[in-house]
């Protein structure tokens, strides 16, 4: 049962992953920002910050295929989201899409590269409200509660039935173990909580090895400072 | 005067849908002694070890180490607690393995080599091998997610250890290895248990409980060998008393 779906590549150790989280924080949030100030006219810019977010791609290690599933899954949100601005004509909606395209290509790298609980430390450290922080923890911890009751439900359920039921019988099946799975789902996450409790836990999830700011750091911030000014000079030309 | 690890004074519990699952509980265990709890299912052995460090609340008091249990000095007292859980699903909601069983001592603010050390210790303790470490806790075999749950609770290093069921889904290897590891633990221990042969090993003292309350608490193997009080709960005279074994 595979429950780290949000970060499953935050493990590995390519030059994107080595750096401080509020390092990649800060210059994510940035480049995210370039992506949503380019002018709508500029086809040349998409395509450098485009180029741009291939190379980090390139260097992050994590596979390109789960970048695009990934992104792949999200596209109808993005479509809908699209749609929704049709005052602005073909060009409008082209340039939306791949604005959102490219940011989210840059959520999924941040997350990928960085593990959830150091981003969250990253955030607190930027300034974060705790309990936001905290929000946002156990919404990572409990997302994976909730598949595995689905998975383990679903499983019980299809050792018991011998033969497909009709099709209003399989949607009443369906209604009553979704409102079973929520139930259960709260009931697990509450004795989860309080064997978080039991081992001290207070607030803030612990790592293991933060890294550390250094060298890499000053790197990296420095070429996407820099990257970041030298495409606005462009544009204000 | 004897230090009091743990004492319950007439403590109550009644679970949100209206079962009534501890009445009255009177309990003192001296610091260092080792006490079984046992007694046939639902009898309320789980809810009183959640009571021990402030999982569920119930009416009466609690005193762990001469400290009462409140609201305001849980911290603490989570501390001096270990406390292995029936469900071991309930207990590992780390990544990997490895950062569950530190989780405990990270939240201790212990130094990182002090980390490393007590994270190696506990899963050795536990009969857990090195390869296991960087694995997914939600992929283990249910025996080696209860050995993962026990080395996450030893590496804290409590002063009272509580456990529930330690040695079920273990096969009989690791089940001896546990009852090893337990006998040399000096901590506080109080055990609730369906497996008499372990309390006969490890358990001078035993609680029966039933449907909420103490009947009986006493010499364990006195009380194991009562053939009357075990069948009027619901037990079983443990083979090895039966047959005359363990005679120590
Ligand atoms: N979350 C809950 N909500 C309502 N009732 C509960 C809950 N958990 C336990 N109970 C009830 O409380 C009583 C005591 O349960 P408890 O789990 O403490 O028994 P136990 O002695 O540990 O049993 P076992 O040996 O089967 O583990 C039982 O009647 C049980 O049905
Ligand atoms: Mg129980």
């Amino acid at each position: 049962m595979r429950h780290n779906f949000i970060d499953r590549y935050a493990a590995l150790d390519s030059p994107l992953h080595i750096l401080e989280p509020r390092t990649k924080l800060l210059a994510f949030t940035a480049l995210i920002v370039g992506v949503l100030s380019i002018p709508a006219t500029n086809g040349f810019l998409f395509f450098i910050y485009a180029f741009a977010i291939a190379i980090m791609m390139g260097f992050s290690q994590v596979p390109l295929n789960y970048i695009v599933g990934r992104a792949l899954l999200l596209l109808p949100f993005i479509l809908l989201a699209s749609l929704a601005a049709p005052w602005k004509g073909y060009l409008g909606f082209g340039v939306l899409f791949v604005r959102a395209i490219l940011c989210l290509i840059l959520l999924i790298l941040l997350t990928n590269t960085t593990r959830f609980a150091e981003l969250l430390r990253g955030m607190r450290k930027l300034g974060c409200p705790q309990i936001l922080a905290m929000n946002l923890s156990f919404l990572y911890r409990y997302l994976f509660v909730l598949t595995e009751e689905a998975m383990r439900m679903k499983q019980a359920r299809d050792c018991r039935r011998t033969a497909s039921a009709p099709f209003k019988e399989e949607l009443k099946l369906l209604s009553s173990m979704l409102g079973t799975l929520l139930i259960r789902s709260f009931e697990r996450a509450e004795r989860m909580h309080s064997a978080m409790l039991s081992r001290g836990y207070s607030g803030d999830f612990p790592v293991i090895s933060p890294r550390k700011f250094s060298w890499h750091d000053l790197a990296f911030l420095s070429v996407v400072t820099l990257f970041i000014v030298s495409t606005f000079c462009f544009t204000n030309r | 005067m004897t230090e009091y690890a743990v004492r319950i004074i007439q403590l109550s519990y009644t679970y949100p849908d209206g079962t009534r699952a501890l009445e009255k509980i009177d309990l003192d265990v001296p610091c260092g002694e080792r006490i079984a709890i046992v007694g046939p299912s639902g009898a309320g052995k789980s809810t009183l070890l959640l009571h021990l460090n402030g999982v569920l609340q119930g009416t009466g008091s609690i005193k762990i180490l001469n400290q009462k249990l409140e609201q305001s000095g849980l911290r603490e007292v989570r501390r001096q607690v270990g406390l292995l859980f029936q469900d071991p699903n309930d207990q590992l909601f780390c990544p990997t393995v490895y950062e569950d069983v530190a989780f405990g001592p990270l939240n201790l603010t212990v130094p990182a080599d002090e980390i490393q050390r007590r994270v190696d210790k506990a899963l050795s303790d536990a009969g857990l091998n090195k390869s296991i470490r960087s694995r997914s806790s939600h992929h283990l075999s249910l025996g080696e997610r209860r050995r993962v749950s026990l080395a996450a609770v030893l590496a804290m290093e409590p002063a009272i250890l509580g456990m529930d069921e330690p040695t079920s889904n273990l096969d009989p290897r690791n089940r001896h290895h546990l009852i090893e590891v337990i006998s040399g633990l000096k901590a506080t221990l109080i055990i609730a248990t369906h497996d008499l042969e372990l309390v006969l090993d490890v358990c001078p003292r035993t609680v029966l409980m039933d449907q909420g309350k103490i009947w009986a608490d006493g010499e364990t193997r006195k009380m194991l060998a009562d053939s009357r009080l075990m069948d009027a709960h619901g037990l079983e005279v443990p083979l090895s008393l039966k047959l005359g074994f363990k005679s120590k």
